[in-house]
């Protein structure tokens, strides 16, 4: 059985713009994979080409070459979307029905039964955090409220695989969080969820694995583990007041805050560190290998991608 | 056929929120309107006349609604991008189509529905005749605006919704026209390559002179079973060509 939930070859998008009717690619030569379970985050600055992505896997848009899988079957073929959530960007929903009656008419799409639909209705409600029985129209609903909707409708049908365009988008921090929360209660069920995201700290978080685009392309892909892990160095954390100018001269840095001094060496020299380390007083808290952030490695790369 | 079900409910829903419903008041204040307009020496005559003009007052307003209804059902979804949440559920856009056009129609039966009962009491109140024979000029009219909202549908799969609309007015008029002049200047006035071509469109477009029946029910004559069914399956048979060629606009579009 194939491994991957997604899967996009070659895939090439190109849009008329302007009066001159002059094509534009918003997606050259794409090519990834999501494995069944993980979470993978698609970033990139705006105009990436993130939102035709996501359009392309789910057949909104018709790509000029490549090809693709969603769930094992052929991009285009509806029967995935039985087993696919999708939550929009912003509230792209019907304002003139209420939350029940907004999940009802998604639930008939699904060929849920009546007392399944209302049951699992009441859940998502519950779960997302709206008011139930409101007559309140999804139209009234603050942005935050509307994400909230989305994200139970997107649920609706018990899906394996989840497409988010921005979970978090329009969210307090506190809903941020209870997002965040579900998503990993799905990937504990064992759902594959593939995230759309500008939010750097909320894919770092919970994201198995990333792909940044930049004008189309996927410049850097991978494990997330792997890619923040910088080969050759690693960071010692130790305890204790900073440390004397002149000491950890083989470092690549040296930084104290807190009564903590953390230090980054190359991996070979970090036994150095620690008998200098011991000399000088300091107690060992941890050495491990050197994680850059997310931020770090999304901004190099979109500065190190061909424009 | 369950997502074009749900997909038609959300459009009569919509039609409902937007008080598109409330145009049978309009209309009955409308036919009201035309009471004083009755000649007042013959009770026949009257109830010719009142069969005739509310008729006509139904086409208008049918026309109208056609249009209202359909135009903006497929670009007014892709601009608001509520069209991205249904069809990334496991609905074609064939039954997301085909979904919009039932709603429009069950939405216009509703209201014509009641627009025939309106003409009905106005009848039994001023001239106390029961003619149950308005309801068939009535079906003819709700033809001939479900030929109008799969023109307008399929028009506007590709184009903003003042040019479907322009193209709705001109449809409707060559449509009506055909038969008269537009006969001599398309099938027998012109030469060569010219008059196949205008041959074909003349064949190609509907003649909606068909569901034009104000005068027979003005007369209080009812049609033949044939006849109906004749204008049936002619509206029938347009609007499945119009809603064919509005589908394959839409099938490949990006949206």
């Amino acid at each position: 059985m194939d491994e991957r939930a997604v899967t996009l070859t070659n895939i090439k998008k190109t849009y008329r713009i302007g009066a001159s009717r002059k094509r534009k690619a918003a997606v050259e030569d794409l090519t990834l994979d999501v494995r069944y379970g993980d979470i993978f985050g698609l970033l990139g600055p705006n105009g990436a080409g993130k939102t035709t992505t996501l359009k392309v896997m789910l057949g909104l848009v018709y790509p000029q070459s490549g090809e693709g899988t969603l769930l094992g079957k052929k991009l285009g073929d509806r029967s995935a979307h039985r087993k696919l959530g999708f939550l929009p960007e912003q509230s792209y929903f019907y304002g003139f029905l209420t939350a029940e009656k907004g999940l009802a008419l998604y639930g008939r799409f699904f060929g849920m039964d009546k007392a399944l639909l209302k049951k699992r209705s009441a859940d998502l409600i519950e779960l997302v955090g709206l008011p139930h029985n409101s007559h309140l129209t999804l139209d009234k609903y603050s942005k935050g409220m509307q994400q909230r909707f989305g994200i139970a409708q997107a649920l609706l049908n018990d899906p394996e695989l989840v497409i988010l365009d921005e979970p978090s988008s329009g969210l307090d921090p506190v809903g941020q969080k209870e997002v965040r929360d579900i998503l990993l209660d799905l990937k504990e069920q064992g759902k594959t969820i593939f995230l759309s995201s500008h939010m750097l700290s909320e894919v770092e978080n919970i994201c198995d694995s990333v792909s940044i685009l930049s004008a189309g392309s996927s410049v850097v892909e991978g494990k997330l583990a792997d890619l923040l892990t910088v080969e050759g160095l690693t960071r010692v954390t130790l305890k204790g007041p900073p440390p004397p100018e002149k000491s950890f001269v083989f470092a690549h840095s040296v930084q104290s805050d807190d009564g903590l001094v953390a230090i980054e060496v190359d991996s070979r020299e970090a036994y150095l560190a620690l008998d200098e380390a011991r000399s000088l007083g300091l107690e060992l808290v941890s050495a491990q290998p050197y994680h850059r952030s997310l931020e770090d490695l999304f901004l190099a790369s979109i500065k190190e991608a061909p424009q | 056929m369950r997502n074009v079900i749900a997909i038609a409910s959300s459009v009569v829903r919509d039609a409902a929120r937007k008080k598109v419903f409330y145009v049978v008041f309009l209309f009955g204040i409308a036919v009201l309107a035309l009471a004083p307009l009755l000649p007042t020496f013959d009770l026949g005559l009257r109830a010719q006349f009142l069969r005739d003009i509310s008729i006509s007052l139904t086409s208008l307003f049918g026309v109208v609604l056609a249009v209202v209804l359909s135009v903006g059902q497929v670009p007014g979804e892709v601009d608001k991008r509520t069209i991205y949440n249904v069809l990334s559920k496991p609905v074609s856009r064939a039954q997301y189509f085909l979904g919009k056009y039932v709603g429009i129609l069950v939405s216009l039966a509703a209201i014509m529905f009641v627009m025939g009962i309106e003409i009905l009491i106005l009848l039994g109140a001023k001239v106390h005749v029961f003619s149950p024979v308005v309801f068939e000029g009535v079906f003819a009219v709700f033809l001939e605006a479900a030929l109008i909202a799969a023109f307008c549908l399929a028009f506007s799969t590709f184009a903003a919704a003042p040019i479907t609309v322009f193209a709705a007015i001109l449809f409707y008029f060559i449509c009506h026209m055909k038969t008269g002049f537009l006969y001599t200047r398309m099938v027998t006035g012109t030469h060569g390559f010219l008059k196949v071509l205008s041959g074909a469109v003349y064949y190609a477009i509907p003649n909606l002179e068909n569901f034009s029946t104000s005068n027979q029910v003005g007369y209080g004559r009812a049609a033949s079973l044939h006849g109906l069914l004749r204008i049936t399956g002619y509206a029938a048979l347009f609007a499945a060509v119009l809603m064919i060629l509005g589908f394959l606009a839409f099938r490949r579009r990006d949206l």
